[in-house]
């Protein structure tokens, strides 16, 4: 799941000055999700920018995740009349949604949240980033574990001198990844694979920003 | 052949200390207390930014001191540096004449004075130890042949006091795989854990120098204790720094450090003694280790 944090609403007035119409668009997915961006928090900031003096001419929130060009095209032209009244345009969904609402309409577009990271949800309140789209998955090296992500330092082949009591260096509060690879694959009886010495990471394959066409065959992660 | 790998080949009882440079150009003391090291160890870490803390930097250090007839080990991290930097760092220390290599991750930079910085970790210290391995055949890490085949003696760096342990040990098996000719430990403190430790390192059959810290103070003991990954100061050694008075810590550090030495001694193949300002304290501190040449 792409985590998002709504952004303070200060900073949201000081992009949205001279606007005085807003169009509001959440994310039925992720940030609906996470809490961020669903239904109840798009109605709240129209509450909120309505007492800021704003004038609010209408707001939605997508079905289907908003960064889908295919379903958020067809809601903004059902909502055609509400969006041509505003000023601007207020997304509530992670970076990819506010690009792909901006590439479908003729005015500005502005976000309300911050993307964060791609994590694992453990509940409503708690989640926790897992993976650093690398472009090469290595878990299955590291008992899906994955160290380019929850190691600071993205080591390859087990842990720096800096844990302590199995906490990290960088932080004593988190796991070592390394020392919890380590431990996995000792209980699934895999010693022998911990010690396979992994060659430098191919930076290649996070190359940014990544562009797939199946129909052309590309390859992932191949700058466009 | 460096001096530091025919010692060890020879199987003599090896001596090595550390100097760490300063922030900024003036190096007379640090050419000072190298003079001072100068006879009476087999080779000198310089460390490489030490705890993420900028300063000059190693390798222009090293040749300051092998130009003087002082052996150098160059001490090279993973945290400032990509894949191409450091080889080509190492290819200068090859030309430089530096021989001894210890190969190291480094610390996170947010434990430093500019923890604003970007970390790099683009090779870590297996790998690392892996690249001077190929480019000592005469490649670099993209395959291609190189024009001038370097020489180095690499080393690594292990923490007997890492808890848990066992991903430690692992870890050094892969840097011996990986070419390391010789460790040089964390700050030991206790020979009873060190022992254990050397016993379960034992199939590897790499030369290991035992890491030695002066105890300045009780509160330097406790700090490291609570702070210093793999530094584990028993009780009993703080309160007998902390006995004496502030003149007299001095020698009984350098009394305490000996005794470990003594104890430790014939575990290992050599001690690797980090000074953290005392420099002037190694002479005696080897003449009362019985180590002094």
């Amino acid at each position: 799941m792409v985590i998002t944090e709504q952004k303070k609403l200060e900073e949201i007035l000081r992009f949205l000055e001279g606007c005085e119409r807003v169009f509001l668009l959440g994310c039925g997915v992720c940030a609906a999700t996470w809490g961020t961006g669903g239904e109840k928090e798009t109605r709240e900031m129209a509450a909120r920018l309505a007492e800021a003096g704003k004038t609010c001419t209408g707001w939605v929130v997508t079905e289907e995740a908003t960064c889908d060009v295919r379903t958020t095209r067809r809601l903004l032209k059902q909502h055609n009349a509400q969006v041509e009244a505003a000023d601007a345009l207020l997304v509530l969904s992670c970076g990819a949604g506010v690009q792909t609402v901006a590439a479908l309409v003729d005015m500005p577009v502005y976000p309300a949240l911050n993307t964060l990271f791609l994590a694992r949800l453990q509940n409503l309140s708690v989640c926790d980033e897992r993976c650093r789209l690398c472009g090469a998955c290595i878990l299955a090296e590291t008992a899906a574990i994955c160290p380019v992500t929850l190691c600071p330092k993205g080591l390859m082949n087990g842990p720096c001198g800096g844990y302590k009591d199995g906490k990290c260096e960088v932080d004593r509060e988190r796991d070592c990844a390394w020392v919890a690879i380590y431990e996995r694959m000792e209980a699934l009886g895999w010693r022998e694979r911990f010690l396979i010495i992994h060659e430098p990471k191919d930076w290649n394959a996070a190359r940014h920003p990544g562009f797939i066409n199946k129909r052309e065959g590309a390859a992932a992660g191949g700058a466009r | 052949m460096s001096k530091l790998a025919e010692s060890l080949a020879a199987g003599q009882f090896v001596v090595t200390a550390e100097l760490g440079p300063p922030k900024g150009t003036d190096v007379s003391h640090l050419l000072k207390m190298a003079e001072l090291l100068r006879d009476r160890v087999d080779a000198i870490n310089v460390t490489d930014q030490q705890s993420s803390v900028m300063t000059l930097g190693s390798l222009a250090v090293c040749h300051l001191l092998h130009e003087r007839g002082i052996e150098p080990i160059f001490q090279i991290t993973c945290r400032d540096r990509n894949r191409i930097a450091l080889q080509s760092d190492l290819l200068s220390a090859a030309v430089l004449g530096i021989e001894n290599i210890l190969c190291l991750t480094g610390d996170y930079p947010t434990l430093g004075d500019h923890p604003q910085a970007k970390p790099v970790f683009d090779l870590d210290s297996v790998t690392l130890l892996r690249t001077v391995s190929l480019l000592q055949q005469g490649r670099d890490l993209a395959g291609k042949p190189l024009q001038g085949t370097p020489r180095f003696f690499p080393g690594a760096v292990v923490s007997p006091g890492a808890k848990p342990l066992a991903p430690q040990i692992a870890k050094m098996e892969k840097k011996v795989e990986a070419g390391a000719r010789f460790f040089q430990t964390q700050a030991v403190y206790d020979p009873a854990e060190f022992e254990s430790f050397v016993r379960q390192v034992e199939y590897l059959h790499v030369p290991i120098l035992v890491g030695i810290i002066l105890l300045k103070s009780a509160a330097m003991a406790r700090f490291m204790n609570s702070n210093v990954a793999g530094v584990n100061v028993p009780e009993p050694l703080i309160e007998e720094i902390g006995s004496v008075d502030k003149p007299s810590r001095p020698a009984k550090a350098v009394e305490i450090g000996a005794r470990l030495i003594r104890q430790m001694k014939g575990l290992c193949q050599g001690v690797h003694i980090m000074t953290l300002g005392w420099e002037q304290y190694v002479p005696q501190l080897l003449e009362e280790a019985g180590l002094a040449s």
